[in-house]
C-alpha cells in the first residue's frame, strides 16, 4: 500500500504563511473596513453595511476617477506594445551593437518612479523647463505650453511619459520570445513562397502570442493600478483631470482619513481587476487548447 | 508517573511565570505612574532625582530638513544623551508634507514617535484624536511668562497646553527692491496698489506676482487667508463653519483669480510651497509672501539678489492697519504613546538653553525667530551677520507675531481649523474654476458645504 508523504506540503508551508500574511489578511481586512466607517485616526468605528459602497458608487468624482484609469490604461497599454512590440522586432533583426541599443532602450525602466517623476517635472515646468522654453525658442510656441497643468495636454503627457517608461519592458520580453521562433519556419516558408506580412502572421503571432498576453495582463493590472507616476508629477490634477481610482482612494483614505470609504474603492478596484483577469485568462485558455489541438 | 512529575513542574514554570509576568508589569504600572504625571504634578527633588536617573530610548520626528537646522538638533540630541548615558535619541526627520501622512497612518498602527514637531492646524487634530499629552508642567518649567500668550494660546484646549511653540514666524510681504525701483513704484500698500504693480512688472521672463495653489498644500488658503484675515474676516464663522461664500471672501477669490490671471505662471496652478518660493529665490518673481526664510532661499539660489530683497507688511484693501496677521508658532509635542515622555520633556528643555536656543535660530537667521521674548534683545543673538544685514525685514517680522494667529486660529484652536489647511479643498476650488470656468460663488458654495461635510464627519 502507497502512503502518503506530507513531507512536501512542510517545505511550502513557509510561503503559504507569508502569502497569507501578505495577501489574504489585507484582502479580508480591507473587505471588512469597507463595510464599517473607520476613520484613519479615530479608533472607534461602527458596522455600516453597504453604505460606503452606495456613497461610493454615486460620487461622481469616482466615476470621472474610473474613466480617466480606463482611458489611462488601454492609451498606455496600446501605446507600450506598439512601441515595445516595434524596438523588439527591429532589435531583432539588428546584427551590430545589439547589446547596448537595448541597453540603451532599457534605460527608462531601470530608473525609478521618483526619479523618472522629477526628471520630467522640470523637463516640462512651464517656467524654466528646458523643453516649453525650447519650443518658444524655435518659435513653435508663443509663449511656454502647459505640459503639466492645461487639463488635456496633462493627460496626455502622462499617458506618454507612462508609453516610454514601460514600452522597455514589452520589447525584452518581446524579444525574448522573439528569438526563440524557430529560424527553419522562416525558411521554409520563404522556400513556400510566403511574403513577410504571411510569415509574420502565421509564424511570428503564433510563436509569440502568449507570451503577449501574459504581458498584457500583468500590465493592465501594474498600469490600471499605477500611483506613483501621476500623484508625483500632477497629484491627480489640474482639478482631477488627472485623477485616477488609486489616487481617488488615496485622497479618500489617507486625505479625508475615511479609511472606511477608501477600503470600499479598493475592494472595488479589486473586483473589477479580477473580472479583467479572468477575461484575459479565458481568451489565452482558448488560445492554448487551440494551439494543443 | 514520569510523565505527571513533569506536568507538574511545566505548570508550576508557568503559573511562576504568569504570576512574575503580572508582578513586573504591575512595577512597571507603578514606576510609569509618576512618568505619566511628570507634567502635572512636579517636586523640584523628586524631578531633580528623576532627571538624574533619565533612562530609556526615545524617537523624535521632526521637518528641519534643511542641514543647519538638521545639524543643531543633531548637536543638541548628542549633547542630550553625553549628558544622559542611558538615554538614546533617535532622530529621524520627514518634509513637512510627508510628516502629516506619517503621523496620521502611524496613528492608526501605533508606529508614532515619543516627540515631535507638528504644524499648529494639526495639533488640534493630535488632541482630537487623544494623542499628545498636555505639557503644563514643561512650560512652567521653561517659563510661562516667557511665550507670547498668542502662541500658548493657540496650542492649548481648556487650559491645557498640548504643545510648546519652538520657534516662530509671520507672513509677510516679499519684494525685489531693484526692479521697483527701475520701474518707479512704491512698495504697494493696498491690494489693488499689489496687482497693478504686480501687472506691470510682469515681462521680460519675470512674473509680477505667481499665486499657488497645488492641491498637494495649503497655499492658496493661505493667500486667500491674507486677504479675508487682512479685512477683519475668516475663513471659519463663530461657530466653526466653513465661510467661502460671505462677501469678503468672494472678492477676495476673484481678486487672486486676476492675480493668477494677468501676473502669474500658469504652472503655479500646480505649485507647492517650495515650488513657490523657488520663483521667488531664482529672481522670477517680483512679489511674494513667505516667511523670513526666504532670505536663506535666496542666499542659496541667487546669492547676488540678496541685496535686492527685503519684507514688508501684507497690504490691505484700503492700506489701513492689518486687522488680522497669519503667524506660525512652531509646536513641539509629546505622545501618549511613549514610555518616557519624562526624556522627551527634559530634552525639550535643554532646547531652550540660551546657548543652543540662539545656535538653532542662527541656523536660519531672520527665518526662525524666537518664540520666547526677550532673546531677540540678546547680544548673542543679534550678532548674527544675517540678522543684522536684514535687520528691516527682521523688525518688520517680529512686529507682526504678537497678535497674529494660524489660519482660522483667529476663534481659537480647532479641528475645523486643521480641515481648511490639511484637506486642500480650497485649492480644488481654485483648480475647477481656473480649469473648468466654474462659476465663482458655485464652486465657493460647492467647497464650502464639502469643507463643512469634513468638519462635521471630524468633530462627530
Amino acid at each position: 500500500m502507497k502512503t502518503r508523504s506530507y513531507t512536501k506540503w512542510l517545505f511550502v508551508l513557509p510561503a503559504v504563511i507569508v502569502v497569507a500574511a501578505l495577501f489574504i489578511y489585507p484582502i479580508f481586512s480591507s473587505l471588512f473596513f469597507s463595510m464599517t466607517s473607520k476613520n484613519l485616526i479615530r479608533p472607534r468605528y461602527s458596522f455600516l453595511g453597504l453604505k460606503n459602497y452606495k456613497d461610493i458608487l454615486s460620487d461622481p468624482k469616482f466615476w470621472a476617477a474610473f474613466l480617466n484609469s480606463l482611458k489611462w490604461t488601454v492609451y498606455s497599454l496600446l501605446g507600450q506594445i506598439l512601441v515595445g512590440f516595434t524596438a523588439a522586432l527591429a532589435l531583432n533583426r539588428v546584427k551590430l551593437f545589439k547589446g547596448m541599443y537595448k541597453t540603451l532602450l532599457i534605460i527608462p525602466w531601470a530608473f525609478p518612479s521618483i526619479v523618472i517623476a522629477f526628471s520630467w517635472t522640470w523637463i516640462l515646468n512651464g517656467v524654466y523647463g528646458i523643453l516649453p522654453n525650447l519650443l518658444v525658442k524655435w518659435k513653435i510656441y508663443e509663449t511656454a505650453p502647459q505640459f503639466l497643468t492645461e487639463k488635456n495636454l496633462a493627460f496626455i503627457v502622462l499617458v506618454l511619459i507612462n508609453i516610454w517608461f514601460g514600452a522597455p519592458m514589452i520589447m525584452v520580453n518581446v524579444l525574448s520570445a522573439l528569438q526563440t521562433v524557430p529560424q527553419d519556419q522562416y525558411e521554409a516558408a520563404k522556400i513556400d513562397g510566403a511574403s513577410a506580412l504571411q510569415s509574420f502572421q502565421h509564424i511570428t503571432i503564433p510563436h509569440i502570442k502568449l507570451v503577449m498576453g501574459l504581458l498584457v495582463v500583468l500590465r493592465t493590472v501594474w498600469i490600471f493600478n499605477n500611483f506613483d507616476l501621476i500623484y508625483l508629477i500632477t497629484g491627480g490634477g489640474p482639478a482631477g483631470s488627472t485623477q485616477t481610482v488609486p489616487l481617488y482612494a488615496y485622497e479618500m483614505g489617507w486625505g479625508t482619513k475615511l479609511l472606511g470609504k477608501s477600503s470600499a474603492v479598493t475592494v472595488l478596484l479589486f473586483i473589477f481587476l479580477m473580472s479583467v483577469c479572468i477575461i484575459y485568462f479565458t481568451i489565452m485558455n482558448c488560445w492554448e487548447r487551440e494551439e494543443n489541438k | 508517573m514520569r510523565k505527571k512529575i513533569l506536568s507538574a513542574m511545566l505548570s508550576l514554570t508557568m503559573l511562576c511565570t504568569a504570576l512574575s509576568g503580572c508582578g513586573s508589569s504591575a512595577a512597571k504600572e507603578e514606576s510609569k505612574a509618576p512618568e505619566q504625571n511628570s507634567s502635572e504634578a512636579r517636586g523640584s527633588e523628586e524631578k531633580a532625582e528623576a532627571n538624574a536617573e533619565l533612562e530609556g530610548d526615545i524617537t523624535f520626528w521632526h521637518s528641519f530638513t534643511q542641514g543647519p537646522r538638521l545639524e543643531t538638533i543633531q548637536e543638541a540630541a548628542d549633547k542630550f544623551m553625553e549628558e544622559h548615558p542611558k538615554v538614546t535619541i533617535k532622530i529621524e526627520t520627514f518634509s513637512w508634507n510627508d510628516f502629516y501622512t506619517k503621523w496620521t497612518t502611524g496613528l492608526a498602527s501605533g508606529n508614532v514617535p515619543d516627540m515631535s514637531t507638528a504644524l499648529v492646524g494639526q495639533v488640534s487634530e493630535m488632541i482630537n484624536s487623544d494623542a499628545i499629552i498636555p505639557l503644563n508642567g514643561l512650560i512652567d518649567d521653561i517659563g510661562r511668562d516667557k511665550f507670547y500668550e498668542n502662541a500658548l494660546n493657540e496650542l492649548s484646549v481648556d487650559g491645557n497646553n498640548y504643545a510648546v511653540p519652538l520657534y516662530s514666524h509671520a507672513m509677510v510681504m516679499w519684494v525685489r527692491k531693484d526692479l521697483l525701483e527701475k520701474n518707479n513704484l512704491e512698495v504697494p500698500k493696498t491690494w489693488d496698489e499689489l496687482y497693478e504693480e504686480a501687472k506691470a512688472l510682469t515681462k521680460d521672463g519675470i512674473y509680477g506676482l505667481s499665486f499657488p495653489c497645488g492641491s498637494t498644500d495649503f497655499q492658496a488658503t493661505n493667500f486667500l487667508n491674507f486677504y479675508v484675515k487682512g479685512a477683519g474676516g475668516s475663513l471659519l464663522t463663530d461657530d466653526l463653519k466653513a465661510n467661502l461664500t460671505s462677501d469678503l471672501a468672494i472678492e477676495g477669490i476673484n481678486y487672486w483669480l486676476k492675480v493668477y490671471k494677468d501676473c502669474s505662471p500658469k504652472d503655479s496652478i500646480n505649485y507647492n510651497v517650495l515650488d513657490q518660493a523657488t520663483l521667488y529665490y531664482q529672481g522670477k518673481t517680483a512679489f511674494d509672501f513667505n516667511s523670513g526664510f526666504q532670505i536663506s532661499g535666496v542666499a542659496a539660489n541667487s546669492p547676488d539678489l540678496l541685496d535686492y530683497v527685503d519684507c514688508y507688511p501684507i497690504p490691505t484693501i484700503k492700506g489701513t492697519e492689518q486687522k488680522g496677521i497669519t503667524t506660525s508658532n512652531q509646536p513641539l509635542v509629546i505622545w501618549k504613546n511613549s514610555k518616557h515622555p519624562e526624556i522627551c520633556e527634559a530634552f525639550i528643555k535643554t532646547l531652550y538653553e540660551e546657548d543652543t536656543y540662539v545656535k538653532f535660530l542662527h541656523s536660519v537667521p531672520v527665518g526662525m525667530l524666537p518664540a520666547i521674548k526677550g532673546i531677540e534683545d540678546s547680544e548673542a543673538y543679534k550678532e548674527d551677520p544675517t540678522i543684522q544685514k536684514f535687520a528691516h525685514a527682521e523688525e518688520v517680522i517680529s512686529s507682526q507675531i504678537p497678535g497674529g494667529t494660524a489660519i482660522g486660529f483667529e476663534h481659537g484652536p480647532s479641528v475645523q481649523a486643521g480641515i481648511l489647511t490639511n484637506q486642500h479643498v480650497i485649492e480644488e476650488m481654485f483648480q475647477d474654476i481656473i480649469t473648468n470656468g466654474t462659476d465663482v460663488k458655485t464652486a465657493a458654495k460647492e467647497a464650502e458645504d464639502k469643507l463643512n461635510s469634513l468638519m462635521e464627519a471630524a468633530t462627530q
